[in-house]
């Protein structure tokens, strides 16, 4: 290699850009190309199973109202996390998430493992305003979830596309939508949702045992 | 990773660091032509900017000569050179795992002896009240808000009063926040619009609350139905979380048009178990908080009266 080699690359714009993109890339193929090519391999734990109708409408109106903007659903594996939010969260648990809620952009908590956590009625007060039971909040309100109602073919027909993607439904499952949706709302949707969030789907024998202190800050 | 990704990403890296450490090698001894008055002969803007000819400078070299070591040092100790697990073996899991063991045993001596007295004694405990506070303010205060006054529209019983549903020994307390309470009252609307006005103002009349003292009689024999929970002198009944309807203490709101719609419509509370996601030590601190902030609230509560 000798210093003439050097001075075409320097003196073409195109074929300097051309090299430059080559090496930045190297980065990215090395970090993203094993894991999208084995993304397959990552199966559903026991107790992960496909989001009932209800949920799944739920799931599409966090997606919908943009609840990803505030509350990441991944609990990363730092003390100070796994002590306010529950075990870490793992790949396994996000497979019937199209898309996935995971992220880093927290202005309000993590909700990976909200379910249960507080009442539905809570959840109720607080998506109509999430003044009437936090004075400090800033988090928007969302009245009008209670006034939409949900639409059970549309969500059958969401079911039926989820199964072509891979999702376990079976025809039973679909065909439970029409009564489980029945006079349900995008609210009563949504909160079914959160209240299932993180609902046995701990990663079994890791969890903290109640008995110690291990989550005391 | 399956061994062919591995192979794969130990190709790139060592692509990329040997595309680099080789331009690292060579620059410094690369031949340049160089013109009589020391520049490269490139020009710009027609000849005002020359392109000058000097060495590398010898921080530049040593700082990237640096980098390299840290790099290669790097993927010898830590996970990143494909499946190799770094000869440190270090895990993020691990790491978790470490800090946790190191907090445990930072607390092991508090927690040992927190668990030597009773709840209503640790609550005059400044270190258990400190992480009393941290845990009712990131898992109680969603409904019973921050400074425990509690929430009308929820439901949420007010916790810096001497007012219990269920009981305000530190046993009751504990048992409330490990299995959480369910409480229940049916509606009453079927008794009819104005029994059910009638009813709310003898209601209203055990508290020496504002009422219509003509409708209250009419609405005292009533009471025997309510007194099956909340007690012949309307005082309530600890083991139903039945509320007592003598004090000014309301759960869900004191005005007029509160309780009849509390006795037409009912009213349903729930407090979720707090066992799954909390640990005994925990609980027990918590407890011992909220028997705290109960005995604290007592002044202010008895110089309002």
């Amino acid at each position: 290699m000798a210093y003439k080699h050097f001075e075409i690359i320097e003196k073409n714009a195109a074929l300097l850009g051309i090299l430059t993109a080559i090496m930045v890339s190297i980065g990215g193929l090395a970090e993203i190309t094993p894991l999208f090519m084995e993304a397959h391999a990552v199966k559903a734990p026991a107790g992960v199973k496909p989001y009932d109708p209800l949920r799944l409408a739920g799931k599409d109106v966090y997606v919908r109202e943009g609840c990803y903007l505030c509350h990441s659903q991944m609990i990363r594996a730092l003390r100070a996390e796994t002590q306010r939010y529950g075990h870490f969260s793992t790949a396994q648990e996000s497979v019937y998430d199209r898309p996935f809620q995971w992220g880093s952009k927290r202005t309000g908590p993590d909700l990976a493992r909200v379910g249960g956590k507080y009442t539905d009625d809570w959840q109720r007060l607080h998506l109509e305003d999430p003044r009437q039971v936090v004075p400090q909040s800033n988090m928007p309100a969302y009245p009008w979830l209670e006034h939409n109602k949900i639409s059970a073919e549309d969500i059958e027909a969401r079911m039926r596309v989820l199964r072509q993607l891979g999702d376990p439904y079976t025809d039973a499952d679909i065909a439970s939508a029409r009564q489980a949706l029945a006079g349900k709302t995008e609210m009563d949707a949504l909160i079914a949702y959160l209240q299932g969030l993180g609902i046995q789907n701990e990663p079994a024998g890791k969890v903290p045992v109640p008995t110690g202190h291990g989550g005391m800050p | 990773m399956s061994p062919g990704w591995s192979l794969w990403v130990m190709f790139l890296v060592v692509l990329n660091f040997g595309i680099t450490f080789l331009l690292y090698l060579w620059a410094p001894r690369a031949k340049i032509p160089t013109l009589s008055d020391d520049t490269s002969g490139h020009v710009w803007a027609h000849g005002t900017i020359r392109e000058g000819v000097r060495n590398l400078p010898l921080w530049w070299l040593l700082l990237s000569g640096a980098m390299f070591v840290a790099g290669a040092a790097y993927l010898v100790l830590y996970p990143g050179f494909g499946n190799h697990k770094g000869i440190l073996g270090w895990s993020a899991h691990g790491e978790l795992a470490r800090a946790e063991s190191i907090n445990n045993a930072k607390l092991d001596e508090l927690v040992v002896r927190f668990r030597q007295y009773p709840v209503e004694q640790l609550a005059d405990d400044p270190a258990a009240l400190q992480m009393g506070e941290r845990l009712f303010v990131d898992n109680c205060a969603a409904c019973h808000g921050r400074g425990g006054y509690g929430n009308v529209k929820l439901g949420a019983p007010s916790l810096i009063d001497d007012d219990w549903l269920y009981g305000g020994s530190g046993k009751d307390i504990l048992s409330s926040i490990h299995d959480g309470r369910s409480g229940l009252m049916p509606p009453w609307a079927s008794l009819g619009e104005d029994n059910v006005k009638n009813l709310a103002n003898y209601v209203l009349s055990l508290s020496g609350s504002p009422h219509d003292a003509s409708r209250a009689a009419a609405g005292q024999p009533l009471f025997t139905t309510c007194a099956a929970c909340h007690g012949a002198q309307g005082k309530g009944n600890p083991a139903l979380g039945a509320p007592n309807l003598t004090d000014h203490i309301w759960l869900h709101g004191g005005k007029f048009e509160d309780v009849v719609h509390t006795i037409g419509g009912g009213r349903q509370g729930h407090m979720p178990a707090w066992s799954k996601r909390l640990t005994d030590d925990q609980i027990r601190v918590l407890a011992a908080y909220v028997y705290h902030l109960s005995r604290q609230g007592d002044a202010a509560a008895q110089a309002s009266r």
